[in-house]
């Protein structure tokens, strides 16, 4: 009676003291780890889908250098960079290339006066108003949140686009924009980006 | 009696805002006591809640979890970005344009910028340019945005009969009307086109156009409320011709009878901005004095230095008697007819204040040549002949305006005209009629019988962008476009030409009405195209106005040049005045027999003559004086609501005649005892979703053949009616002060006065706190701009110019009636409405209140989640997507100026009538359309600072406090309202905030608000 009331005591205290914390701590700690180690691919870090024309930033602002602006024409006056419109692609491809495929197939979305549906990478959500011309105009180069766009066959998502990472940015600006002369820190307030 | 002895002292007065807090009802200050209202949740009906149990609701939650969860697969997908296919140049998306139009909301045609982002207007403001409004205009323009993407506009070209209606197209339209119009002008029956007021020179030509066409076309041009009686009046005085502006500016004295100049008379906008001058506080130590002599408060009355109080009936006699006395003591030549009372007579017969009246004949005799005396519009047309001899008299005519006059296009249809024209519809001798976006069904007096004449008028139409009572006794009925979507040239002052351009292409199958008529009178089925109207107003341009500009430019230049600025001005002047017929004076007819109740009909001040009832920002608009939304009432005094034993929202019968109407009663302070008023254009039996059975029709009280007007009738008979009507007014929501004592208003200084004289004498006479008080804050500090707002109690007329801009810049939702009613208005901008002294003459205030930025804001230490913060330019920053909606910030806000959505009430409101297509247009991009739950309240329209401080990072220059005008103050005709930089020594802000006159609301809080008043200068002689 004893014996048994003493061994089932030791089994319990086993489960209590040793199996149960360790079960915890696997479960806690795999939680913490997914949490943090799939952060960036939540946040969208990575994220390059098939867009339906297979345009190149590498070979256009790569390779030909041609300047973001001369495309994303809002960066520097508006809040929004802007997608160019199909109008703009054919100042060129009206003569350039036109017998490529995929030249064919935006030719076809010109003259079928349709817009093309790109896929949206780069997001903010809707109760942010993050204002492009504020920071191009400060002489915040486009690589330094939209990574080295010029090198990328297929754009993809290389920064996570959080709140941590704006303020991260607006904290440290000397640090993270070593780039530009005096530098003044990014405002800090909710009204900057909220409203 | 003697109150304007008190009212000099005015500092021994209490303030109150409604006759239950006058009067110390229990409830008023249990109502105060309560930051919402109470009793506000006691109607939750179980029953009207949704049918699902909680078992239900949790597997359906789970059903959809697991549903969700499984088409996870493409988490990242942030939807697709469609860009132009071509891009129109001058479209950068997320940068406003700006396009130079004119508003027709009422017959002054303002001139108007109409905000377009990505292609859709979003909000309209006067133009700068335009000489006559200078860039401001009143709430019904500001509001007329939301017209264009109201969802019960008609669509489609209908055929109404009596099994229902049906869609048809236009070219069946055309096609049958050229061929009805050709075969009532051949068969010499009549065409009758019944018009509003023409101002635009092209339209007149297309009329004219139509009458060469078809021969036996008539125009009857008429409108509810307009200045004709002004005009016969000029004309039986000195010539024929229009009434001359007045120089409000340069007068000293104005004395007006029943003339509510600063808010629906005549060119309200132009008047106010001239008026103001004359009462700058931050510049002037000399102010103009304003008598109103009216029947119940108007604003203009509140803007009063004095105020008396006299029936409409009475005013001919009034004049009458003023012009004998100033005739003796000035011994004028021009005599006052015989047998006029003697002014004493008269005051004492009329129990009106002697010692005011005695005021005013010195001030008018004192000033002579920088006065004016003015009557009101819908006055007697003798009345206004005794005015024009007045003013003759006293030299008053310096004042009247020789570098602008009025032009009428086409004149007014008579009482005359109209009844010749229902004699012929009822003979069968009219074949065709018009009705050209009027509505005669309910603007026209009963005793015309004009809606049993239409039902014998073979052909009927109505042209319109919403149904209303004529269409539905038309045969047809066809969609016109909006202001925003038409073309139109407009020439209401001598000189000024004013374009209107189309902003947006028609968002339905409709067409502007002046095109419609143009392709009739081709007699040409297929003539019609979209350009029609425009190539027509070019054309008249190039061969008229472009050829007497003589302008060195070529014309197309010329064109784009008028539509870029959107007015064009010529050198012309008013005509010279002719000599004064001191014969006009012996024809004036005594005034018959008065009864003891007159009943005044009158406009009222948000939704025109009924045609904005749809306009749910104009219905819930506070009326200036009551603050009442969504109705209209009869105004009783408080002595006649004894007489009868009637309380607020008893049900008062008036009757005129025959004919009778019920009314809810408003016993409103300040009402000529006797008088029964009542606001006409309301009580719209078809006027859409939003506005049908908004108020009582007081319309159908109107004779064409009135003893004194169609407006006044001195034998009314009233009587208490049963039953009860809850009218809803915001005068006692949102409540400033909590301390149970009658006068919490004055002790805690929120209204602060003085007169004139007193000013002169002492400007430092306004006692300011200047004691540093321990706080538990941290004092912060302000190194760059710091953003702050001025009001000047002293320019401000309560017109709500600046509530409606504010409703459309931030998105502010339409609550309804019965949420207003619980305390829920959503505005973030209100204009509180004092009174002080007693129920019979009281003095008015407006105060317009809105948050107030305070530098040690009480809503941000008690916010949990810290969603209400300080930013470093010294906003208080209110943060949606953080806020959980506890409302412990409105609740230790002691300004009230707060606001919580209760529902997302664009779903909540009338059925989701604005959550339907196309109204999400209307929303400002710039700013979040709240839903339910969250707090929200004044930004200081962060989203144009923002905008200010992009355009200044652009130009690589500093942000200056000039950058930024708020919505309000762009609206303010007045401008009673400056912003700026606080920190900026040379900004007019800092000099305001530093300004003797300047003081801040509740100052003894230490809550530091960012809002400057103005004291309130009242220019009343010195107490003797």
């Amino acid at each position: 009676m004893k014996k048994t009331l003493l061994v089932k005591k030791t089994v319990l205290d086993y489960t209590l003291k040793v199996r149960l914390p360790l079960t915890i701590f696997v479960i806690l700690s795999s939680i913490v780890l997914t949490y943090f180690i799939s952060r960036p691919e939540r946040d969208g870090v990575g994220y390059g889908p098939t867009q339906p024309v297979n345009f190149s930033h590498k070979l256009h602002a790569g390779s030909m250098g041609i300047d973001c602006r001369y495309c994303h024409t809002g960066a520097d006056k508006s809040r929004h960079a802007m997608i160019p419109s199909v109008s703009t692609c054919m100042n060129c491809h009206s003569v350039a290339r036109k017998d490529r495929p995929e030249i064919i197939k935006l030719t076809k979305f010109y003259e079928d006066n349709k817009p093309i549906p790109w896929k949206r990478i780069h997001r903010v959500p809707d109760f942010v108003y993050f204002n492009h011309s504020v920071h191009v105009n400060r002489g915040i180069k486009c690589q330094t949140c939209h990574g080295q766009v010029q090198n990328m066959e297929v754009v993809a998502q290389m920064n996570t686009f959080v709140m941590s990472a704006c303020l991260n940015c607006h904290r440290n600006a000397p640090q993270m924009l070593p780039y530009i002369n005096n530098v003044k820190y990014g405002p800090q307030n909710c009204f900057a980006c909220h409203r | 009696m003697n109150n304007s002895k008190n009212e000099s002292s005015g500092k021994d007065y209490n303030y109150w805002r409604s006759l239950k807090e006058l009067n110390n009802n229990p409830e008023a200050f249990d109502q105060k006591a309560n930051e919402f209202m109470k009793g506000v949740t006691d109607d939750f009906e179980i029953s009207g809640m949704s049918p699902v149990s909680r078992r239900k609701f949790l597997a359906l939650l789970s059903a959809s979890v697991a549903f969700a969860a499984s088409s996870c697969t493409n988490y990242h997908s942030h939807g697709e970005i469609i860009p132009y296919n071509k891009k129109p140049e001058e479209v950068t998306p997320g940068i406003p344009n700006l396009y130079a139009s004119t508003c027709t909301g009422c017959s002054n045609a303002c001139g108007i910028l109409i905000k377009t982002r990505e292609g859709r207007p979003i909000k309209v403001d006067g133009n700068p340019d335009h000489p006559v409004n200078k860039g401001k205009i009143c709430a019904i323009g500001q509001a007329s945005v939301i017209n264009l993407y109201d969802p019960n506009r008609l669509k489609t070209p209908v055929a109404i009969s009596q099994e229902g209606n049906s869609s048809i197209n236009w070219k069946t339209v055309d096609e049958g009307m050229i061929a009805e119009l050709e075969k009532a002008s051949s068969s010499g029956k009549q065409i009758a086109i019944i018009s509003g007021r023409i101002s635009s020179p092209s339209e007149k030509m297309v009329l004219d156009n139509f009458i060469a066409k078809y021969p036996t076309a008539r125009v009857y041009s008429y409108e509810l409320f307009e200045n004709g009686v002004r005009n016969a009046a000029w004309n039986r005085s000195y010539a024929p011709g229009s009434f001359p502006l007045i120089q409000w500016d340069q007068a000293k004295v104005i004395v007006s009878l029943e003339g509510d100049f600063l808010a629906n008379e005549g060119h309200a906008i132009e008047n106010i901005q001239m008026f103001s001058k004359g009462r700058d506080g931050f510049l002037n130590k000399d102010f103009n004095r304003l008598y109103v002599v009216e029947a119940t408060m108007t604003p203009t009355g509140m803007a009063a230095d004095y105020r008396l109080r006299l029936k409409p009936d009475r005013q001919l006699d009034f004049v009458l008697s003023l012009m004998n006395e100033i005739g003796e003591r000035t011994k004028s030549s021009i005599k006052a007819p015989s047998g006029t009372s003697s002014l004493k007579d008269f005051v004492k017969n009329e129990n009106m204040l002697a010692g005011t009246v005695e005021h005013l004949v010195q001030d008018l005799i004192d000033n002579r040549g920088s006065a004016i005396v003015y009557a009101g519009s819908l006055l007697p047309e003798d009345v206004h002949v005794a005015v024009n001899a007045l003013n003759e008299m006293l030299g008053n005519t310096r004042l009247y305006r020789t570098d602008q006059a009025e032009v009428l296009q086409i004149p007014f249809a008579q009482k005359q005209d109209l009844e010749n024209l229902v004699g012929e519809m009822n003979k069968g001798n009219v074949q065709v009629i018009i009705h050209y976006d009027t509505n005669p069904i309910f603007d026209l007096p009963q005793d015309y019988g004009y809606a049993d004449a239409l039902k014998k008028v073979p052909f009927s139409i109505a042209m319109l962008e919403q149904e209303n009572e004529t269409s539905a006794l038309c045969r047809y009925a066809l969609p016109i476009s909006h202001d925003f979507e038409s073309w139109g040239d407009f020439n209401t002052r001598m000189g000024i030409f004013s374009l209107r351009q189309p902003v947006i292409y028609p968002l339905y199958s409709t067409r502007q009405k002046e095109a419609i008529l143009l392709s009739w009178a081709s007699g040409d089925s297929k003539f019609y195209k979209d350009t029609v109207y425009h190539d027509f107003i070019m054309n008249n341009w190039e061969k008229g106005l472009f050829a007497s500009a003589k302008s060195p430019l070529d014309f197309r230049t010329f064109w784009l040049t008028a539509l870029e600025n959107g007015v064009v001005v010529l050198p012309e002047n008013a005509p010279a005045p002719a000599g004064f017929k001191a014969a006009s004076l012996s024809e004036i007819k005594p005034p018959s027999k008065a009864g003891r109740y007159t009943l005044y009909l009158k406009g009222n001040y948000s939704i025109g003559d009924g045609r904005y009832a749809n306009n749910g920002f104009l219905q819930e608009l506070p009326h200036p004086v009551t603050k009442v939304v969504w109705d209209n009432y009869a105004f009783i005094s408080p002595k006649t609501a004894e007489e009868f034993g009637l309380e607020m929202n008893d049900m008062v019968e008036v009757k005129v005649g025959s004919r009778k109407q019920e009314f809810p009663v408003f016993i409103q302070p300040g009402t000529a005892d006797g008088a029964v008023v009542v606001e006409l254009g309301y009580g719209r039996r078809k006027a859409g979703e939003v506005g049908t059975g908004t108020g009582v029709n007081a319309n159908i009280l109107m004779s064409k053949d009135a003893p004194v007007t169609p407006f006044i009738y001195n034998d009314a008979q009233i009587r208490k009616a049963s039953g009860a009507y809850k009218l809803v007014t915001t005068q006692e929501q949102h409540t400033i002060e909590d301390t149970r004592a009658k006068d919490a208003h004055k002790r805690r200084g929120i209204i602060r006065e003085g007169t004139v004289d007193e000013y002169k004498k002492n400007p430092g006479f306004l006692e300011k706190e200047e004691r540093e008080k321990i706080s538990m804050n941290k004092n912060p500090e302000y190194l760059g701009v710091k953003w702050a707002m001025g009001i000047d109690l002293n320019k401000c007329v309560g017109c709500n110019a600046c509530v409606t801009a504010c409703d459309i810049e931030n998105n502010v939702p339409v609550v309804g009636k019965e949420q207003v009613d619980k305390g829920r208005i959503m505005h973030w901008f209100r204009v509180d409405r004092y009174y002080s002294g007693t129920a019979e003459d009281p003095v008015s205030y407006t105060q317009p209140m809105l948050c107030q930025h305070c530098d040690t804001a009480p809503c941000e230490n008690v916010c949990p989640v810290a969603a209400t913060t300080h930013s470093p330019d010294g906003l208080n920053q209110m943060v949606y997507n953080r806020c959980v909606g506890t409302r412990y910030c409105s609740n230790n806000c002691p300004y009230k100026v707060r606001r919580f959505n209760f529902f997302n009430f664009r779903d909540h409101f009338a059925d989701g009538y604005y959550l339907q297509e196309p109204v999400e247009m209307v929303y400002n991009p710039e700013v979040t359309v709240r839903s339910r739950g969250v707090m929200e309240k004044c930004t200081f329209c962060v989203q144009r600072i923002m905008q200010a401080r992009e355009n200044a990072i652009e130009e690589n220059r500093e942000l200056k406090g000039s950058d930024v005008q708020t919505a309000c103050q762009q609206a303010c005709p007045s401008e009673a309202i400056v912003f700026g930089d606080a920190n900026d020594p040379d900004s007019i802000i800092s000099k305001f905030r530093a300004h003797n006159l300047g003081y801040h609301v509740l100052v003894d809080l230490n809550t530091r608000p960012n809002i400057t008043y103005l004291a309130k200068l009242r220019n009343i002689h010195p107490e003797v």
